[in-house]
């Protein structure tokens, strides 16, 4: 395949999914000083790899697959780097089920638009503070739009694991909202009383 | 199946995952209990809203010009032999160019969209059936009744969007149609907004080659009409528009939602 045309056919599968990876990668890389490397990184080895991408099947995942791994990459090297921990992967079982009434304070179920858009940063610090892989996966969904096996296959885990991991990414999401609007609404309380 | 076992259940209807059986057994469950029924909306209004907020991140507007440009697989600026702000810098100029016109293209906030024949005649159902003047043929909140109801009517299977996916709760549906061509639409609401869906065959867009050639150039198309927002795509043998007053992007997650059908992908 000559080089032009194989920049051209990659930059049309690329550019609908550009936002969709920045997305990703901001929320996913320890800094966001990092973002262009990474993304760049990994564009370099989708592109050098295009070849072997066969047409017709599913290139978004194809290339989030390769913006994972680098993301995965460069965060571990940033660890090894700093010094500092990060939550683990532990094992946990597949069939993990979610409660049937998750704890959710009332105002984030009624009026959810109101407490997301005062506390947009507590939610990505939220996030952030989710295991990796439950991170990845809440991500992909929200930011990729994959579907459970897409997701399983850019992760290279069974698609048991991205069940659970995103019933317990939701949780605790929701978890970390609810606290925060209930401190706001005793805050408040307060401060009228 | 029981409150609680549908409650279990709630991650994968949200989700349209799951085998059909098990969205049959919850859709039951949810037809006949109005207390899951609007303890699923939440949650999943809940969860819309999160993904939303998730998804929605400030973007550098050079970011990919560079990024595509150190990766070897975008124009490079040329390194010699020119003169400054010569042919290398104009290369790059057009691909920012481009990358922002269609970014602005995607965009469903943009405002001066193209207005379109196939948007203007969408628009003009939506608005005629909202207000009672096109026959109302049938109502029904039941997304199996409504798809066995275009059996036999139309020469297409019409499908309701997974209400999970996009909030779309159908109240109704009709046969009109379109320039000569059968066309089927649903009646329904996202949030509080009136929507409508029009199927149609794919060859009823002959009849609008603007809206067909900017298909093929970009895959969905965003048009304003009137007070009405429309978003078209193709999927398989039809093209399909959704219209409403509503959020663009609302429009947009209604239209993907209804290709995500296996038969879609």
């Amino acid at each position: 395949m000559a080089k032009s045309a194989k920049a051209e056919r990659f930059l049309e599968h690329l550019q609908p999914l550009q936002r969709k990876l920045e997305g990703y990668c901001r929320r996913m890389s320890y800094s966001a000083d990092a973002v262009p490397d990474i993304l760049q990184s990994a564009v370099a080895s989708a592109f050098r790899d295009f070849d072997l991408y066969a047409e017709g099947t599913n290139f978004p995942a194809w290339v989030f697959g390769y913006l994972h791994r680098e993301i995965q990459n460069a965060n571990r090297r940033h660890r090894k780097h700093q010094q500092v921990g990060e939550p683990a992967d532990v094992a946990a079982p597949d069939h993990w089920s979610p409660p049937h009434e998750l704890p959710v304070h009332q105002l984030l179920l009624d009026a959810p638009e109101v407490v997301l858009d005062r506390c947009d940063a507590d939610l990505a610090g939220g996030v952030r503070l989710l295991r990796p892989v439950e991170r990845s996966v809440l991500l992909l969904h929200a930011v990729g739009e994959f579907k459970y096996r897409e997701i399983a296959e850019i992760l290279g885990v069974p698609i048991g694991t991205v069940m659970s991991g995103l019933a317990r990414a939701r949780q605790h999401v929701r978890e970390h909202l609810a606290a925060i609007a209930t401190e706001a609404d005793s805050t408040r309380t307060r401060g009228g009383a | 199946m029981t409150c609680a076992e549908a409650r279990q259940h709630w991650h994968l209807y949200h989700d349209s995952e799951g085998d059909v059986a098990l969205h049959a057994e919850v859709a039951a469950h949810l037809a006949d209990c109005p207390t899951c029924a609007e303890w699923f909306h939440l949650q999943s209004q809940l969860e819309r809203q999160i993904a939303a907020h998730l998804a929605t991140d400030r973007a550098d507007p050079g970011l990919w010009a560079r990024v595509l440009a150190s990766a070897g697989a975008g124009p490079l600026p040329t390194r010699s032999g020119g003169r400054p702000g010569g042919r290398g810098a104009l290369a790059v100029a057009t691909f920012v160019a481009s990358v922002g016109l269609l970014v602005w293209w995607f965009s469903p906030n943009r405002r001066d969209a193209v207005d379109t024949g196939l948007a203007r005649a969408t628009a003009g159902l939506h608005e005629r059936v909202q207000s009672g003047r096109e026959p109302f043929e049938f109502a029904s909140t039941s997304d199996r009744e409504v798809e066995e109801y275009f059996k036999g009517r139309v020469p297409f299977p019409v499908r309701c969007p997974p209400r999970a996916d996009a909030g779309f709760f159908v109240r109704g549906a009709g046969v009109t149609d379109i320039d000569g061509q059968p066309a089927a639409y649903l009646r329904g609401r996202v949030g509080g907004t009136a929507v409508s869906v029009l199927v149609l065959p794919r060859a009823a867009l002959d009849a609008f080659p603007a809206q067909r050639a900017a298909l093929r150039q970009y895959g969905i198309v965003h048009a304003p009409a009137g007070a009405y927002a429309t978003v078209l795509r193709e999927f398989d043998q039809n093209a399909v528009v959704v219209v409403g007053a509503a959020d663009p992007a609302a429009l947009a997650r209604v239209i993907n939602a209804y290709g995500s059908y296996p038969e879609h992908e």
